[in-house]
């Protein structure tokens, strides 16, 4: 065999042990620290809220055009499609890093689950109304999706510092 | 014998007619009544009666007594005010109800602990109690027993809440309308201070309870559950000082904030079934209410 094969096939193997064990490594700082889990359910928390504060906007004629309120509702959707188990993980209450996430959560982890899964239908009608492009009737789309975020909210997070 | 068959037909007639004028006159009361339930509700939900009387999560029947407050006192137990007459407050009469509400003292002339708002209910006028209580009466009678309160003493001990209400309780009753202000204003101020008690949550309070007037709406480091209260004068750092007429309306209404949050805890049970049931002109009363109010930064 060439040696040069030999060589650069070594140093493939090489590089691809590193980049194998590097991607494993950095996957198992997101599935497994604490901090970067509560980071990334604000993160995901924010996407939603984002989404309704331009919605919000455009409800009171401030700002925005119907394309932005479609933009909107698709991020609030696809946030919203997370499981609940990957948003929120065991281990990540109050206390850790700077979650306002209540150890009630997971006491009362079907009650949770319920009101995550209350997202959906709430976010459909969102679509809907953004879709017909009623200005009253997202209006009232977007009642009902913050009542659903308000219904964990009330329960299993104290408020934000 | 023609008298008395004249007799007999005034007679008749007298009747038919005093019939007829009390047929007209149970109607009439019965359109009045339907009146003061109708504003009687909308009193209710402004008021917030429904959350603290109810067992709202834990199933229960609407009025027929509340879920536990925790308080650094000791557990209350809402009673029930459904129209029963053995459980609920079904033999209260009008003065007896206006009295609980203006005065804070129960029929028997005993003393109700302020855990029940009265002293922002105080500011109540006489129409609006009273329509309230038609309300009430109006709903369907539980008899259900009330759970008595699980204090600690010596607060469990109702006669010294003559020596509270003597410290903290103001007995003035309804403010008179301020004629330098605008209408809504004077709205705003009595859907605030009168019907929404926000104050019983957004203002911090003495060690035993009453509440702290130079720092009225500032915000409570302890409120109901332990929960930070936010300060929600018009001051810019600390307060909603930089909020529009909108932002707070659409708060009010949904719950949203400016910055894309949804207001949980105590907030999400008033927004749902107080504030969102407002009517606009209220909801934007209470705003031009807020933003006129001195801003107040954190203690010193
Ligand atoms: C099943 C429960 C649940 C639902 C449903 C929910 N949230 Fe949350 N939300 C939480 C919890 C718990 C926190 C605290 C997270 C933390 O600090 O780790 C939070 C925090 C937030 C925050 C603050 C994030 C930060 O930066 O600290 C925002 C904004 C937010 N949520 C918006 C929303 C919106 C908008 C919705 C509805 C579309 C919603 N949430 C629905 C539980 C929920
Ligand atoms: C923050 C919780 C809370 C709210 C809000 C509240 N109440 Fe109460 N209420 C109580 C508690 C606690 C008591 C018991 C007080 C006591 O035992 O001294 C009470 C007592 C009462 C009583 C006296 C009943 C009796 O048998 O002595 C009446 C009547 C009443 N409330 C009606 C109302 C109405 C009507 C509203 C709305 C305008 C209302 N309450 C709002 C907590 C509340
Ligand atoms: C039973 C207690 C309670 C009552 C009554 C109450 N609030 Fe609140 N309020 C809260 C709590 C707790 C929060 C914080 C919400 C959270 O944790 O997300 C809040 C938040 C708010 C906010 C958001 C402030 C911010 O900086 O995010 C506004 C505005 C507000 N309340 C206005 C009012 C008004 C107006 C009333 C009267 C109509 C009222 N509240 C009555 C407890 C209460």
């Amino acid at each position: 065999m060439d040696s040069r094969v030999v060589n650069a096939l070594a140093a493939g193997s090489v590089a691809a042990f590193l980049y194998l064990g590097f991607g494993g490594l950095g996957a198992a700082a997101t599935d497994g620290d604490p901090a970067a889990l509560v980071k990334q359910r604000e993160q995901t928390m924010k996407s939603m809220g984002g989404g309704l504060q331009t919605i919000a906007k455009f409800v009171k004629g401030e700002a925005g055009s119907a394309a932005d309120v479609q933009a909107a509702v698709a991020a609030i959707t696809e946030a919203s499609s997370k499981d609940p188990a990957v948003v929120f993980p065991q281990g990540t209450a109050i206390g850790t890093a700077d979650s306002d996430a209540k150890p009630e959560l997971w006491q009362n982890w079907p009650k949770a689950v319920e009101y995550w899964n209350g997202l959906k239908p709430a976010t459909a009608k969102l679509t809907e109304a953004a879709n017909a492009g009623d200005r009253a009737q997202i209006a009232q789309a977007l009642q009902g999706v913050s009542k659903a975020c308000a219904n964990c909210h009330e329960d299993f997070r104290q408020k934000k510092q | 014998m023609a008298s008395r068959a004249a007799v007999k037909t005034v007679i008749m007639v007298a009747a038919v007619a005093l019939a007829a004028a009390t047929g007209l006159a149970g109607a009439g009361a019965r359109a009045a009544d339907a009146d003061a339930v109708r504003r009687g509700e909308y009193l209710f939900n402004a008021a917030g009666c429904l959350g603290c009387h109810t067992d709202e999560k834990g199933g229960g029947k609407p009025l027929a007594g509340g879920r536990a407050l925790a308080t650094p006192f000791g557990t209350f137990y809402p009673p029930n005010i459904t129209p029963d007459p053995e459980h609920g407050i079904g033999r209260w009469s009008d003065a007896d109800f206006i009295r609980a509400f203006r005065e804070g003292r129960a029929p028997d002339g005993s003393y109700l602990y302020p855990a029940f708002p009265y002293p922002s209910y105080t500011r109540m006028t006489d129409r609006d109690l009273l329509d309230l209580k038609a309300y009430l009466f109006s709903r369907e009678p539980v008899a259900a027993a009330n759970r008595p309160h699980d204090l600690s003493m010596p607060f469990s001990w109702r006669f010294l809440l003559a020596g509270w209400q003597w410290l903290y309780f103001d007995t003035r009753g309804p403010r008179p309308d301020d004629p330098a202000k605008p209408p809504e204003w004077n709205r705003g101020r009595y859907v605030v201070d009168a019907l929404g008690h926000c104050g019983e949550c957004h203002t911090p309070r003495t060690t035993f309870g009453g509440m702290e007037a130079d720092r009225y709406l500032a915000g409570n480091p302890k409120g109901p559950n332990g929960d930070k209260v936010p300060n929600i004068t018009p001051q810019p750092r600390f307060g909603i000082g930089g909020w529009t007429p909108g932002d707070i309306t659409l708060l009010l209404e949904t719950g949203l904030t400016p910055e894309g949050d949804v207001v949980g805890n105590a907030m999400a049970e008033v927004v749902r079934n107080s504030t969102s049931k407002l009517t606009a002109d209220d909801r934007a009363a209470v705003a031009a209410y807020l933003q006129s109010l001195p801003p107040i930064g954190p203690p010193p």
